[in-house]
């Protein structure tokens, strides 16, 4: 065996550091967090609520979330695997299903306050900018946009969310520089462009070239469109139902399954001190018995 | 070259961040809150450089008299010359720490008042006053045998047997 020098000696390891656990897993970016959890401390225990943002490959994830010493408390949140209950069974995490899952949170937290009723949001969503003006009972419900470690660029589907509940009734501050159809040389948001991805148009155009260009692809592509007899026309009808459904009824719905009493086992269960002696004696055994084989076989050939 | 004076001065290892625990600082520190009456502990977070007290009141110990948006204002004592003046400072929140020096009294408060109640229920009296610890009780000391030990007549011959 070469000598390799030893590049990470004992002492590095004395030494080092470690990052608090949530950055080592890169799951939280401790800078933003600490600027969007600080609370004016004479505000006391007002407590400061952010509307989360987070996509999985399959799924989006919608909550709004206060933060305690003993952990962050979770007040509202919304997934996008509940939208088949409205209607909306596919294409669940593009900037359409993004829209209708920060809809549905909005929806579902003003609910939850009882506040539904004095504010409606933007029943029409046209794409245009639009902030919630305070009625003159209660002023409306605040919350800071946290999009996690998203890189946050012009038409990102967080801010598809963010417009969701911004229509839904919520008073997030933003600013329209981010939203889909906001053009850097005019410096203006193209309201149309933005009404076209919240109803799913982006996808329909895709749809269509694909069925001229490309059928084959266009077969594998939107398999579950197909199956469920959704053509690129039908897109902004289905969407408009959809949120005319979620604002219906928002309500949570607890799912009926029971969580499972035995928990299913992912990794391998670590072996006991007798299992582990155990093993090292049958494979000793084995090599053995190996060994015997061969010195037999040899004593045959030679004789 | 003189020694300098600033207010920073002589704060190398005391305004200095523990060993491994650079960097960000946990965020208890932020969603702590603070009222006026409470006592707080100052203890200098070298890593924040807004809102820092002078050297003198890292560890010291005093009220909260106000609360702003992003630090409070403490009340301590600090002797100058032959008097005791109560200084208020305002310090950010990452400086300063709930004191435990009042935890003691609140619990025994709550314990005491939990015992009277249950002593009213029961109707008797109680005094729940600490009482000093008095003298150990007395002992009987076992396992002891008693050796008497007598002087010996005084022998030159055996003391000299030493040297001379």
């Amino acid at each position: 065996m070469v000598y390799v020098k030893t590049q990470k000696t004992k002492a590095y390891f004395k030494r080092y550091q470690v990052k608090f656990k949530r950055r080592r897993q890169g799951k939280t970016d401790y800078r933003a967090r600490i600027r969007l959890i600080n609370q004016d401390k004479n505000k006391y225990n007002t407590p400061k609520y952010r509307f989360v943002v987070r996509f999985t490959n399959k799924d989006i994830i919608a909550q709004i979330i206060s933060a305690s010493i003993a952990g962050d408390l979770v007040l509202a949140a919304a997934y996008a695997h509940e939208l088949p209950r409205y209607g909306l069974e596919v294409g669940l995490t593009n900037y359409a299903a993004a829209y209708c899952t920060g809809l549905l949170l909005a929806r579902r937290v003003l609910k939850m306050l009882e506040m539904d009723e004095e504010y409606e949001g933007n029943v029409e969503a046209t794409g245009e900018d639009f902030s919630v003006e305070p009625t003159e009972s209660r002023r409306p419900f605040r919350a800071l946009l946290d999009v996690g470690l998203v890189r946050t660029t012009t038409g990102n589907r967080v801010f598809g969310c963010l417009k969701g509940a911004l229509d839904g009734g919520l008073d997030i501050p933003h600013s329209d520089k981010r939203f889909a159809g906001f053009s850097k040389d005019d410096k203006q948001l193209d309201a149309e462009v933005h009404r076209k991805y919240i109803f799913g148009g982006h996808v329909a155009s895709y749809m269509r070239m694909l069925m001229e260009d490309e059928p084959e692809k266009y077969q594998t592509h939107f398999s579950e469109y197909i199956k469920r007899g959704i053509e690129p026309d039908d897109m902004e009808g289905l969407y408009k139902k959809v949120h005319a459904a979620i604002r219906a009824d928002p309500t949570m719905v607890k799912s009926a399954k029971e969580p499972p009493k035995e928990h299913k086992r992912y990794n391998l269960r670590k072996l006991t001190y007798e299992e582990r002696k155990a093993k090292l004696i049958d494979r000793l055994n084995a090599l053995n018995a190996r060994a015997q084989d061969d010195a037999d076989e040899d004593e045959d050939d030679d004789e | 070259m003189p020694a300098g004076h600033g207010v920073r001065s002589r704060t190398r290892d005391l305004f200095s961040r523990p060993f491994r625990k650079k960097g960000y600082i946990p965020l208890t520190t932020y969603l702590r809150t603070y009222k006026i009456g409470d006592y707080v502990d100052i203890k200098v977070n070298g890593a924040v450089h807004k809102g820092m007290p002078h050297k003198f009141y890292h560890g010291r110990t005093g009220r909260v008299w106000n609360v702003t948006k992003r630090a409070i204002g403490v009340e301590i004592n600090k002797q100058v010359g032959n008097r005791i003046i109560r200084k208020r400072i305002h310090v950010r929140v990452e400086h300063v720490q709930p004191s435990r020096c009042t935890e003691d009294l609140r619990l025994r408060k709550k314990k005491n008042d939990q015992l009277k109640a249950e002593a009213k229920a029961r109707g008797e009296i109680i005094s729940t006053k600490r009482q000093p610890e008095g003298p150990k009780p007395g002992f009987m000391v076992e396992g002891a045998t008693l050796e008497t030990v007598t002087p010996i007549p005084y022998d030159v011959v055996n003391d000299l047997k030493g040297g001379y």
